[in-house]
């Protein structure tokens, strides 16, 4: 089945290497808070950066230290040499200071290398308010003005609506597939939808939608899994390692639902356009929509998110992963953990680095959390 | 006078709060100066006006504003209100290890051990009814870190008092100037709500005075250090980090222009910070708050003194136009963007780059050393970029050594010290 691509969740160069192969140019994008519309209206095709599968960022450790976040390293080490580096550039935003200092990092090697790719860093307000919104609209509309010189391509609010329509497009398809996960005995796995929503970066956009589409024909026809003891919810750092999934699922959980910014939170809700301010809704949509602790008046929206999402999927308890060094959701506990316990939620905190290094101990405190949280039929 | 272990026993018993803590130790401090060192009060006379004014404030029928991050400390002070720089208890308790380390465990209840020792102690602090002060009202900012980012609102929510927040864009530009600006109107906006007074135009021009006036006798006391020997102690660098407190008010102008004039006798009288200046360092990173003595130790063992840091207190953004109320507006707002230490190395690392070629074209270094308080991770990640400039463009190796700013069970103050005679040993003096 053609769909099958959606499970190969390792980095691809294909789709970067095919689009570049046309005369046009393929970024890097960090974070989230990018919005990839832009780049599809300029003609480019934007590459959402990730570590997966990094074993070894020494290089990356050396520029950044082995006190940065082992997911900033690994992306920079994919990008000075690995899976990133013939792309043209790099955008990211200050979704953090890890990304920041990858932007740096990369940035100063840039010129001293005289490479000439483009590197670019966002500002993204931290909150929103009446203040916040045009100072994004108009980062994004100086943005726009960069793209358009790299790529030679007029970008028309036009081309921004089909461009968001698309992404509409997959936002609706992942939720559609997020509420499969509701069934006592869904079809597809924590690990498996985490591999799905990460091969969003490993093609267009047009090619993806296709994919989900294909997947969610041929969903009736998967096996239903009835062989877990306990239904999760995964909360934290960006994962990008189906790998963790799967071994949490080996202890008899089943993933149902998460809060991650490589799953459901990186897709998110439909952006609605206001034909009247196309780049005014856009900057809108993405400083509103809820997608991780970066944003600083939203972490009790993301503790509704949370406690509601632990409702409608019947979940039976947290996995609330943190990595190394990651501050921006390293402490969200403080916001909800007393919230938790009132909505009588269990949760598990772990630790975590980019590379799966504590497979054993991982395994059983997940079984131990599995045989406390699981419910008798 | 109660032995400092006594006063650490009550705090820890919750029988002190962490202001009557550091009042009576700051008068005990006081005491032994004026018998041993009476001409050095001044550094500490400083000190005694700040936490005197925090335990005070209300008792003098002003409002306590606490703040994280960098903010306009002018507006708050034209406010008749008394601004409360959270850093100033992990500053304070720094050199008391058992009492951080109370904080910091209370802290890591719910956050990550990676966390910032600052943040974790202010916030272990607050959840563990430690302050002994209660805040009117709070105000902070997106800077300077992640850690902040996190802690800054955690508080919001565990004081539950009017709050104000400011965001501050990563990049320093005009633009982002103006965005702040406009967010200062809506600061001016909040203050005047909750004290039920208008801002009064010539009071906030008489703290945008004082700022000058600090900002210029401190640009003035870092061009001191460029001589040789310089004539400066590298522990006033350390201090410097306290001046973000109360930069605007005239105490602190006070206490430059002493270190201003010990710094001008020492020059007239050809003596330096050591008796015979051998190395002169610059710090690339210099956050030892609870190891300040490690600089006077430099100095005694191996005639080395700190020469600048780069956290940028060298006093370069001034009020120009103080009738023109937008124009001082966005020269707050570049403060907020430029504080220093607050964002000096938070933002671009290209500015931290600037700081430190900056250092090593006015201050002559020849010992390079980046003494990384582990808690600030952008800063380490920006490090090499810092380093292999030094390197480069004057031929210089760094010493990177991680310390904790605040936590002294990291690493203790005789291994820092070891790890300092290594390097003194094994690479400078070779």
């Amino acid at each position: 089945m053609e769909y099958q691509r959606l499970f190969e969740s390792g980095i691809s160069t294909a789709a970067a290497q095919a689009w570049r192969a046309q005369g046009k140019k393929a970024l890097g994008v960090i974070c989230c808070h990018v919005p990839e519309e832009l780049f599809y209206a300029a003609d480019i095709l934007p590459v959402r950066m990730r570590a997966t599968d990094c074993v070894d960022n020494a290089e990356a450790q050396a520029w950044m230290s082995s006190f940065s976040c082992s997911f900033a390293r690994g992306i920079l080490q994919y990008w000075l040499a690995g899976p990133y580096k013939d792309l043209d550039g790099i955008v990211t935003s200050d979704g953090c200071m890890q990304a920041s200092r990858v932007y740096d990092n990369a940035a100063h090697i840039n010129a001293r290398e005289r490479t000439g790719k483009y590197i670019r860093q966002i500002d993204v307000p931290r909150k929103t308010s009446k203040r916040a919104y045009p100072f994004y609209k108009e980062e994004l509309q100086i943005l726009i003005s960069e793209l358009e010189k790299l790529s030679g391509s007029k970008v028309t609010d036009e081309k921004l609506k089909e461009a968001a329509a698309k992404f509409n497009e997959a936002r609706k398809l992942i939720a559609r597939i997020y509420a499969l996960r509701k069934e006592k005995h869904p079809v597809i796995s924590g690990a498996d939808c985490l591999r799905l929503t990460l091969s969003a970066t490993n093609m267009p956009i047009d090619e993806y939608v296709a994919l989900l589409k294909a997947f969610l024909a041929d969903a009736r026809n998967r096996t239903p899994i009835t062989d877990y003891r306990a239904r999760l919810m995964v909360i934290g750092s960006g994962l990008d390692d189906p790998q963790y999934l799967q071994l949490v699922e080996s202890k008899g959980a089943l993933v149902v639902q998460d809060a991650l910014c490589f799953g459901a939170r990186g897709f998110n809700e439909p952006l609605e356009i206001d034909d009247g301010d196309v780049l005014g809704s856009i900057a809108r949509y993405y400083l509103d929509r809820l997608v991780c602790p970066r944003m600083m008046d939203k972490h009790f929206e993301m503790d509704d998110y949370i406690i509601d999402a632990c409702k409608q999927w019947q979940v039976d308890g947290i996995l609330y992963q943190r990595m190394q060094y990651c501050e921006i959701w390293g402490g969200e506990a403080v916001y909800f953990q007393d919230r938790l316990k009132d909505a009588g939620i269990p949760m598990l905190t772990v630790e975590r680095e980019e590379q799966l290094a504590n497979a054993g101990q991982l395994g059983i405190r997940v079984e131990a959390f599995v045989e406390m949280v699981e419910k008798e039929d | 006078m109660a032995d400092v272990r006594d006063l650490e026993e009550l705090v820890l018993k919750g029988e002190m709060s962490i202001t009557e803590f550091a009042c009576t130790k700051i008068d005990g401090s006081l005491e032994r100066m004026r018998q041993k060192h009476p001409e050095m009060l001044w550094t500490m006379e400083v000190q005694k006006f700040m936490w005197d004014n925090y335990r005070d404030a209300h008792k003098n029928g002003k409002k306590l504003v606490f703040y994280g991050g960098s903010v306009p400390t002018e507006i708050i002070a034209a406010f008749d209100c008394f601004g409360f720089y959270m850093d100033v208890i992990p500053f304070r308790l720094s050199t008391n290890p058992a009492l951080t380390a109370k904080y910091i465990d209370e802290a890591e209840k719910y956050v990550a051990p990676t966390m910032c020792g600052l943040d974790k102690t202010e916030l272990g602090a607050w959840l563990s009814g430690a302050y002994g002060i209660k805040p009117d009202l709070f105000v902070y900012n997106t800077v300077p870190c992640d850690s902040s980012r996190l802690a800054y609102p955690a508080m919001e929510k565990l004081m539950n008092v009017p709050s104000f927040s400011f965001d501050n864009p990563f990049h320093r530009d005009e633009r982002g100037a103006a965005y702040l600006a406009d967010q200062i109107e809506d600061f001016i906006a909040f203050m005047e709500e909750h004290t039920g007074h208008k801002l009064d135009w010539d009071k906030l021009k008489f703290y945008m005075e004082n700022a000058n006036r600090n900002f210029e006798l401190q640009k003035k006391c870092a061009d001191l250090r460029k001589h040789k020997p310089c004539p400066l102690p590298g522990r006033l660098l350390v201090l410097n980090g306290t001046t973000n407190a109360i930069a605007c008010y005239p105490e602190m102008g006070d206490l430059l222009q002493s270190e201003l004039e010990t710094g001008q006798m020492m020059l007239e009288l050809g003596m330096g910070a050591c008796p015979d200046e051998k190395y002169r360092v610059a710090m690339l990173q210099n956050m030892i708050w609870g190891a300040a003595g490690i600089m006077d130790w430099m100095e005694r063992e191996y005639n080395a003194v700190a020469v600048m840091d780069a956290f940028g207190f060298q006093g370069d953004i001034m009020y120009e136009h103080m009738d023109d109320r937008r124009d001082c507006l966005k020269v707050m707002g570049k403060k907020l963007q430029n504080n220093p230490m607050i964002h000096g190395a938070s933002g671009p690392s290209a500015y931290h780059l600037d700081l430190v070629d900056k250092i090593f074209q006015n201050y002559d270094p020849n010992v390079s050393m980046f003494l990384g308080h582990v808690g600030c991770k952008h800063t380490w990640a920006s490090a090499k970029m810092v380093s292999d400039m030094v390197q480069e463009k004057y031929g210089l190796p760094t010493l990177y050594l991680d310390l904790d700013a605040i936590d002294g069970r990291y690493k203790t103050n005789d291994e820092i010290k070891a790890q300092l005679s290594e390097y003194f040993e094994t690479v400078v003096m070779k």
